[in-house]
């Protein structure tokens, strides 16, 4: 009998090891990443594709396995089931379903969904997953080839090194940039009820007006979206917390891929965030106002010297001899607490934008849409994840409460400028 | 079809709009019917809090119960100090273990339930040893700190802002319950008066006060925010 080849594992790279320390009974940082297509799903091909698929992908088609020190990742050994779309996405993944399989596809009529443990990659990798499981599904169910191109790995071909890296430890400066930062306006201050739901409001924009919008203001999309979440959220703060004395900032959480400043290959978590920020006692802010803001900051903070000085101050503990041999369950109580006096207080929301969306062209006559849905955050109510794909911009907003004033006044700013909105739903407009 | 209030375009599933509930209706247009995005009446159960613990905790308080049963028992055929030792492991269990087995155990009520069982036990030793220090001293003592720590508990679970002010004024009458205690003391027990809680009652006093002047000036804490950033 052959001997069977052992299977993949890694040590978390340095965005992962929080995740699985932060996660909760009721809260796990999963996000969802999805493909709808022009006709319905084969289950029985999709199944197939995933099992040729998951062989390429050993540090994202893994379980999280425990470790004495650290958490860790190990290859899974063969495709996962296929599980059922629920009424709602991301449903909570429990560490017993992590230590298992980090990862979870789900077929619903047209549409292939997979949703990720944040430890296992983030938005750019997952999305090479997603892209190379949909291209082996069309090869097989239509007997075409697809080029490998545009993010669309080669099944047949061994996984290499440079993707299973840990890029954090590689491209880590020498001087660390301060991560000392104010906190921001909370929008689960005011009568927050967490729902046993997760609301989710997809508004569909045509590319073309957004970027004659942003051309209009000098900006790039992401710079003109994140700048009207600003607006957004300035105006909700200003409706929930009238006296202008007592509001706080907004600050948005915008990811960056570092792939796009390093040489990086690697699959795994590799981003970094720019915070822009707007104090609202200091005044009203035009979009304009806004939009300099988000521009200048971004400018400023998404260069290599930058990013390459926040990497290094991440990983400074990491490489701590006398805090490496601290046991698991230790360094869990500690982050877990430094994750809740600091994590998500510096932040209103993550407002992550994946950009443009290729595919290759022999792809292109099957899929419809593209999706990114992320999870909310553990104490705060809402998360926006936008792409685009062919002609339209899908920004998908969630939120674990009823009430929904965000959307509402992101929708009426873009359709004050102009933008036709189209609005669709999980919840059919009962909230 | 389009949002009469609030002018999006909505597609055909949507019965009414996201974004501002108004019902979707046309009088001279009929909604198509879409394929909803999700699937309805698919909700999973909230996740359950595990009963693993608390199953555990059985066996945990009644094997040494059983154990120390057994033990007083065989020495001369009389329980003699079984009692106490099963009336310090039935606190525990009520403060430690009984929240165990609730979805969501609210402090609110399981504070105040620790503390009544903290008192019975008191009142048991107090019969059991003959003493009369349970009403002149344990009675007001351990229910007066019962009661600091069951308003601080509330307090903390009822107001969301304040949380400065709540700690401050925990803290001044933590001061005031020293002064009770060197004063009971006193008065049951005959002890001299020699005025030591006044100590605990200036550092208390300073405690409390700090927290309410941090609670009152935006300057300060934001200055102590800054200085003591972690």
């Amino acid at each position: 009998m052959a001997k069977k080849k052992p299977l993949h594992w890694v040590k978390l790279d340095n965005a992962a090891k929080i995740y699985p320390a932060a996660s909760s009974h009721t809260w796990s940082n999963v996000f969802r990443q999805s493909v709808t297509l022009k006709e319905e799903v084969d289950a029985e091909v999709l199944r197939s594709a995933l099992e040729a698929t998951v062989k390429r992908f050993p540090t994202i088609a893994a379980r999280l396995g425990k470790g004495a020190f650290w958490y860790y990742l190990q290859q899974v050994d063969g495709a996962p089931a296929l599980k059922e779309e629920q009424s709602f996405p991301l449903i909570y993944m429990s560490k017993e379903e992590m230590g298992k399989c980090a990862f979870r596809v789900i077929p619903y009529g047209r549409r292939i969904a997979v949703e990720f443990f944040h430890s296992l990659t983030d938005g750019t990798g997952a999305l090479i997953f997603l892209k190379s499981l949909t291209a082996e599904y069309l090869e097989q169910k239509h007997g075409i080839s697809i080029p490998c191109e545009y993010g669309v790995l080669d099944r047949k071909e061994a996984p290499r090194k440079e993707e299973m890296e840990d890029s954090f430890l590689s491209y880590a400066g020498k001087v660390n940039v301060s991560r000392k930062a104010t906190d921001a306006w909370r929008l689960s201050q005011r009568d927050y009820k967490r729902e046993n739901f997760l609301f989710l409001t997809c508004l569909k924009l045509p590319v073309k007006q957004v970027l004659e919008l942003a051309h209009r203001y000098g900006v790039t999309v992401t710079v003109l979206l994140s700048a009207m979440m600003m607006k957004a959220l300035l105006e909700l703060q200003e409706e929930q917390v009238p006296v202008r004395k007592k509001q706080k900032r907004i600050k948005l959480l915008i990811p960056v891929n570092l792939r796009q400043l390093f040489p990086s290959e690697s699959l795994r978590n590799f981003a970094m965030y720019t915070v822009p920020e707007a104090d609202p006692r200091m005044g009203d802010y035009t979009l304009e106002e806004l939009c300099g803001v988000v521009k200048h900051k971004m400018g400023t903070e998404i260069t290599q010297k930058h990013m390459a000085g926040m990497i290094a101050t991440n990983v400074k503990d990491e490489r701590n001899p006398f805090l490496r041999v601290v046991p698991l369950p230790l360094k869990n109580l500690a982050m877990k607490a430094v994750f809740n006096r600091v994590g998500e207080r510096k932040s209103c929301l993550t407002l992550s934008n994946l950009g443009q969306v290729k595919l290759p062209e022999a792809m292109c006559p099957y899929v419809e849409r593209f999706d990114f849905i992320l999870g909310v955050q553990a104490a705060a109510p809402y998360n926006c994840g936008m792409l685009s794909y062919g002609d339209t911009v899908y920004i998908n907003f969630i939120r674990n409460t009823r009430e929904g004033g965000l959307e509402r006044r992101f929708a009426a700013i873009l359709r004050d400028l102009g933008v036709t909105v189209t609005a669709e739903s999980n919840f059919n407009g009962e909230n | 079809m389009y949002c009469a209030n609030c002018g999006v375009k909505l597609e055909d599933t949507e019965k009414k709009c996201p974004l501002c509930g108004t019902t979707v209706y046309h009088p001279e247009l009929s909604r198509g019917e879409g394929v909803p995005l999700y699937p309805a009446g698919r909700i999973p159960k909230p996740r359950a809090r595990s009963k693993v613990l608390a199953g555990l905790s059985v066996p945990a308080f009644l094997v040494p119960l059983v154990v120390c049963f057994l033990c007083d028992q065989s020495v001369d055929g009389v329980l003699e100090w079984f009692g106490f030792v099963a009336g310090g492991l039935g606190v525990a269990y009520v403060t430690l273990a009984l929240p165990l087995w609730f979805k969501r155990p609210n402090p609110i009520v399981f504070f105040p339930c620790g503390m009544a069982a903290a008192m019975a036990y008191l009142l048991y030793v107090a019969l059991a040893t003959g003493g009369n220090w349970f009403l002149p001293f344990a009675f007001p003592v351990a229910g007066g700190f019962g009661l600091l720590l069951c308003a601080l508990v509330v307090l903390l679970r009822l107001l969301k802002r304040g949380r400065l002010f709540i700690w401050g004024g925990f803290f001044i009458a933590m001061g005031g319950w020293m002064l009770l205690l060197e004063f009971l003391l006193e008065f049951t027990f005959g002890l001299p008066f020699t005025g030591w809680s006044v100590y605990p009652l200036a550092v208390f006093v300073l405690l409390g006060g700090a927290l309410i002047f941090l609670g009152i000036s935006a300057t300060a804490r934001e200055t102590m925010e800054r200085k003591l950033f972690f």
